[in-house]
């Protein structure tokens, strides 16, 4: 499995991934579950790959995004789509259409749905505080202009639609989509079954923000209780794919 | 400076005489001095009174728009217990709404056998959303949280036979539809076209009203890039709408409804999504998916139309004859 740190001044090689994210968490190997959802994909279908934590934004202005072979591509599922056509991998083989339909559901409603929720409550209810907890090396005058990235997101999630409801009415949508995801995983090892696809990564990228990154929200409590199988799914899939969790995370831990 | 503004006054009196070869001219040239004079000596009035005019006016109209929302206001409250004054857009020239969630919710009243009246001039809640309704003077927006309100209101639960997990996936479907696939239809719609169909689907953009619609499309094109989609290529964001309709369609099968034999809350969202590709976004790459490679999806829409708007062409604007 390739490594968590970047190799100084070595640019990646023929078929190498260079992915470019964010810097590594407190908890977690990232705070967005996007780069945590692409850089687990490539782990789980072991395609090579460095990373790049220096230039985190895309030409889009989205993280994470990558370079292969000289070529940039942005947007986590148009990368993934794209590694799994060029390296021939697919986890989804063995399911039905109606199953890879409802694997896509699942996907657009973690990513699409309740990432909002997410967004609004680490940017908005909380005003980004937690952000000091859970990423370490954010620069000190970052605290000041916080204000503008705050603001930023409010005018995202209003754009959104999301933005526009109360905070009230947000959590219960929230807590309505884990309702959804704990009971379509019941008692399953995994979303689609018992071997892992790459819809998990996508679940697994969006559940760990809320299982490790979202600390004091109300669905940190409900992780331990009403929905303890979506917990146990991100310990299930951190032990299978991150056995080096811990020196992933900023400051390692050993 | 003064003998230049002379000459041109001169050459236009020397025009004015040229096209109005006659005595009017001579009188049309002293109402112009006289006008010009008046200007002069009484300008800082002039600009003053016009001010005051515009001022009136603006308050007049002010308090015409209160007077009228108060009527309007009235109206709703007075309405009978228990029947819901649904706020929407006017019909569509195809569909009896242009917009997804009107549709969606309109459908569910009558699925549910609820009162209901329509009301078409003020589409808009508080909250800018449309549509929102008002129940025994209460006033409620967002499609959703008025269905899940009316539901339990007046305790209709169509999904009470579904398994959690069939539960569970009906609304990660729902959320597909009005939270990612509603976002390529927009982009569609607004920016990839420009607006140019909604003239071809509603009868009320005719101008002035279609004056408008580069704000809006600037406003859509501005909120998708907020959502996210937006940022996408076009040929990618299209790719992600056909991949969504597959989805839906494979989910779909041979079931007459999305859930089994009988319509469910799903059902009602599905088609307000699904009835904008069949009937509303002509010469699209969805309208061509349905026709070709996802019938059932069109046959679906059919269903529902059917079942549900037996008066579906009294429900269009202007009226098919």
């Amino acid at each position: 499995m390739a490594g968590c740190w970047k190799k100084p001044n070595v640019s990646a090689g023929k078929d190498v991934v260079l992915l470019h994210q964010l810097d590594r968490g407190v908890f977690t190997p990232s705070i967005s579950p996007f780069p945590l959802k692409l850089e687990t994909y490539l782990r789980m279908a072991n395609i090579p790959y460095e990373n790049d934590f220096k230039d985190p934004m895309g030409p889009k202005g989205k993280t994470p995004w990558m370079t292969l072979n000289g070529e940039d591509f942005s947007d986590s599922q148009l990368c993934l789509e794209l590694l799994a056509s060029t390296f021939g991998k697919d986890f989804s083989s063995h399911l039905t259409e109606a199953e890879r339909a409802i694997g896509r559901t699942f996907q657009i409603m973690a990513e699409e749905h309740l990432y909002w929720v997410v967004v609004l409550w680490r940017w908005v209810y909380t005003k980004g505080k937690t952000l000091w907890a859970i990423q370490m090396n954010f620069p000190a005058p970052l605290r000041f202009i916080m204000p503008i990235f705050v603001r930023r997101m409010k005018g995202q999630a209003s754009a959104q639609g999301m933005g526009r409801h109360s905070q009230e009415e947000v959590i219960e949508m929230g807590m309505k989509d884990l309702r959804a995801m704990s009971a379509y995983l019941g008692i399953k090892p995994y979303f689609m079954g018992d071997t892992p696809t790459e819809m998990d990564c996508a679940m697994f990228g969006m559940l760990a923000m809320i299982v490790w990154c979202m600390p004091g929200s109300p669905f940190e409590q409900h992780m331990k209780g009403e929905f303890i199988n979506l917990k146990d799914f991100c310990e299930r899939m951190k032990d299978q794919f991150w056995p080096d969790w811990n020196q992933c995370l900023l400051p390692p831990r050993v | 400076m003064a003998s230049q503004s002379k000459r041109a006054w001169q050459s236009k009196h020397c025009l004015l005489r040229h096209f109005c070869p006659c005595k009017s001219a001579g009188m049309l040239e002293q109402a112009i001095e006289s006008l010009t004079a008046i200007w002069k000596n009484e300008r800082g009035l002039i600009v003053a009174s016009a001010g005051v005019a515009a001022s009136l006016y603006f308050l007049a109209s002010k308090i015409y728009a209160v007077r009228e929302k108060s009527q309007l206001r009235k109206k709703w409250n007075s309405a009978p217990k228990d029947v819901v004054i649904l706020h929407q857009l006017p019909r569509g020239k195809f569909t009896p709404s242009i917009s997804p969630f009107p549709l969606k919710l309109e459908t569910y009243l009558r699925m549910a056998g609820i009162r209901y009246e329509n009301d078409f001039t003020e589409p808009k809640s508080l909250e800018n959303k449309t549509p929102w309704i008002t129940l025994n003077g209460e006033d409620v927006a967002d499609s959703q949280i008025c269905l899940e309100l009316l539901a339990d209101k007046f305790q209709k639960d169509f999904s009470c036979h579904l398994s959690p997990e069939e539960k569970a996936t009906a609304r990660a479907f729902q959320i597909m539809a009005e939270d990612h696939f509603y976002w390529t239809g927009v982009l569609w719609r607004w920016v990839y076209t420009k607006g140019k169909t909604l003239r071809q689907i509603h009868a009320t953009f005719a101008p002035p009203l279609s004056l408008k619609i580069p704000l809006v499309c600037r406003r859509m094109k501005s909120q998708a890039i907020g959502q996210g989609l937006g940022r996408h290529a076009e040929k990618d964001v299209i790719e992600m709408g056909i991949k969504d309709l597959r989805a839906m369609s494979h989910y779909l099968g041979n079931k007459s409804y999305f859930m089994g034999e009988e319509p469910t809350e799903l059902d009602c969202a599905m088609f307000g999504m699904l009835a904008q590709l069949v009937w509303n976004m002509p010469g699209s790459p969805f309208e061509r998916l349905l026709n070709s490679e996802l019938p059932n999806l069109k046959r679906f829409c059919e269903r529902m139309k059917d079942r549900f708007w037996s008066d579906w062409d009294q429900c269009l604007l202007p009226v098919p004859l």
